[in-house]
């Protein structure tokens, strides 16, 4: 019985991790690169515990228990004495994912987080760093790290007269107006670090969390109301609301 | 004979003592089930609160993003368990303690894999006859210096290539040194590895692998749960401007970044971002973060406990996190 439940559980976890890798819900949690990892392990669960069913089957009628403590010398009464209290715990994360389905990680989390960006030492903004226009535009599409490093590293003002493209949430400023934002991640959400580039010409409409394109040139950084560090700013020529990318993440 | 199956040890009052709260665990979960389950259809609200759903999200993505590793660990214990013969350790590690350590040491940059993976792969050592000592080495330099690792911790610190190196010395020597301080002061009776379900040499190779894959990946999985529930409170608890406030004054940014990897309990494949990305602390204090996180943090603590017993973790990690910290501030003297 205690075995039964076991196997149960693992069906359970590999199911549900499953199904999250092989649909985009796995964005909001990890890294792109991480679904193969996240399939087999969904896949190796379910055929541990398929593999163990099966044992389980073909030697019940064994009268011999192979259950697990076995040899504590403990008196055996049945049931879930055999599942260890730890074991349990697996249902919460699957209850997590089954019930609250917690969506990317954003505007509250890029609020408390907040942070100046991380110029690498030595970093220099130059022209050629920052590469031609996308093809058949004429603005470049930046990542919003990509772009804070330009506009705050010394060096030739490699964005002096040219046009960027940045997409991000809206997050509202200290003190009025926007950021446009998004959250980095370098494995999984717990290692998130949040890049705020202030948004000049915002619309007054703009929502808390809402995804936009920002089409717009450089601008000189302003001082973070409460940090006094440097913040990029982009002087946006047009902003445009869009649906929220497969992958919230950037990194 | 492989002579460390502890079948020896006395079920002692450990054991007993979580034995009538085993039902009872269950049914707390449960009725903590039913509760969500309840709040879900009559107060749905509660679930678009921003700070639990910032919760959730770290927290499956701790579960999620440690499964993987915890998967292949395990895969890797049971097929040490059902496969490789005890004589194999015998031969390929020194026989004395003090020799084996530091072989074990180094060999822990084959395992790619966060702290997760090394955890059962070190229990599995101990249940093969392998030294505690030799395999407490492994457990913890494996998370540290293997080549995945290496590479993300170069990749993160781009104009500081001794970070790198720093961190793979440092590490290395802190898991010969615990290594060698379990095998002076360390009492067989503090590891209680637990019986595991089907592992009965009768049974067959193919079920002793599936029932100690399946065994190991229970007990550890929930145990990891644990940590995961531990660190993603404290992620989304601990607000960082406190902790920028701190970076100031040098000794004080060492102990907050040396807490914070123990608390963060983020994987050590990733935490060379994060270090990367504490801007306003030293170099020195970063170094510290990187060495102490991979071989103590709440997860790893909780999974310890799991593995090998309470009263192992109760003692190992407190004095691996201050070997861990005096190693690190020696390397970055030496090196940064």
């Amino acid at each position: 019985m205690a075995r039964v439940i076991q196997q149960l559980l693992l069906v359970l976890l590999g199911g549900v991790v499953l199904r999250t890798a092989l649909t985009d819900a796995h964005l909001a949690y990890v890294q792109p690169g991480f679904r193969p990892l996240l399939v087999g392990a969904g896949a190796v669960l379910l055929a541990l515990a398929a593999a163990g069913l099966l044992g389980t089957r073909r030697h019940a009628d064994d009268g011999h228990h192979h259950d697990g403590h076995h040899h504590d010398g403990h008196h055996h009464d049945g049931h879930h004495h055999d599942v260890a209290p730890s074991t349990w715990l697996l249902v919460l994360p699957v209850a997590v994912l089954l019930l609250v389905a917690p969506p990317a990680l954003g505007a509250f989390t890029a609020e408390r987080q907040a942070q100046p960006i991380a110029v690498p030492a030595g970093a220099r903004s130059s022209a050629a760093l920052l590469g031609p226009d996308d093809e058949g535009a004429d603005h470049r599409t930046l990542t919003l790290l990509e772009y804070g490093i330009h506009a705050l590293a010394p060096g030739s003002p490699a964005l002096t007269g040219r046009s960027v493209r940045l997409q991000g949430f809206a997050l509202p400023r200290d003190g009025g107006g926007w950021y446009v934002a998004r959250i980095r991640i370098g494995c999984c959400a717990a290692d998130a670090v949040p890049i705020a580039v202030v948004l000049s010409g915002a619309p007054e409409d703009l929502e808390e969390g809402e995804w936009v394109e920002v089409v717009g040139g450089w601008a000189p950084p302003r001082e973070n109301a409460g940090g006094g560090y440097p913040e990029p700013v982009i002087a946006a020529r047009s902003v445009q609301r869009i649906e929220p990318p497969a992958n919230p993440y950037e990194g | 004979m492989p002579p460390v199956v502890r079948d020896d040890v006395p079920a002692g009052g450990v054991d007993q003592a979580v034995k009538p709260s085993r039902v009872q665990a269950s049914d707390v979960l449960l009725v903590l089930l039913l509760v969500a389950i309840g709040l879900y259809f009559l107060a749905p609200g509660w679930f678009g609160f921003p700070a639990l759903q910032a919760w959730s999200t770290v927290f499956v993505a701790i579960c999620l993003q440690a499964l993987p590793f915890l998967v292949l660990g395990v895969l890797v214990s049971a097929a040490v368990t059902a496969l490789v013969p005890p004589s194999f350790f015998e031969r390929l590690l020194p026989r004395s303690p003090v020799a084996a350590v530091p072989a074990a040491g180094a060999a822990g940059a084959v395992l790619p894999g966060c702290e997760c993976a090394s955890v059962p792969v070190a229990g599995s050592l101990v249940r093969r006859g392998v030294a505690p000592a030799a395999a407490l080495a492994f457990l913890l330099s494996a998370p540290a210096i293997n080549p995945v690792v290496v590479v993300a911790t170069v990749v993160a610190f781009p104009g500081e290539p001794m970070m790198a190196v720093g961190r793979f010395v440092a590490s290395l020597v802190v898991a010969v040194v615990m290594g060698w301080l379990w095998a002076v002061f360390g009492r067989p009776e503090w590891i209680r590895l637990r019986q595991r379900a089907g592992a009965h040499p009768e049974a067959g190779r193919a079920r002793l692998f599936v029932g100690t894959a399946q065994h190991d990946f229970t007990h550890a999985g929930g145990f990891l749960v644990l940590g995961a529930l531990a660190a993603a409170t404290l992620n989304v608890v601990v607000p960082r401007p406190w902790l920028d406030a701190l970076a100031e004054n040098p000794a004080v940014a060492v102990l907050v970044l040396a807490v914070l990897a123990v608390v963060l309990a983020i994987c050590s494949e990733a935490d060379a971002f994060v270090a990367a990305s504490l801007t306003s602390f030293s170099l020195t204090a970063r170094l510290v973060f990187l060495v102490v996180g991979p071989v103590v943090d709440v997860k790893l603590i909780a999974l310890q406990a799991g593995t090998f017993g309470p009263r192992f973790a109760l003692r190992f990690a407190p004095v691996t996190f201050l070997v861990a910290v005096a190693t690190a501030l020696l390397v970055a003297w030496v090196l940064l």
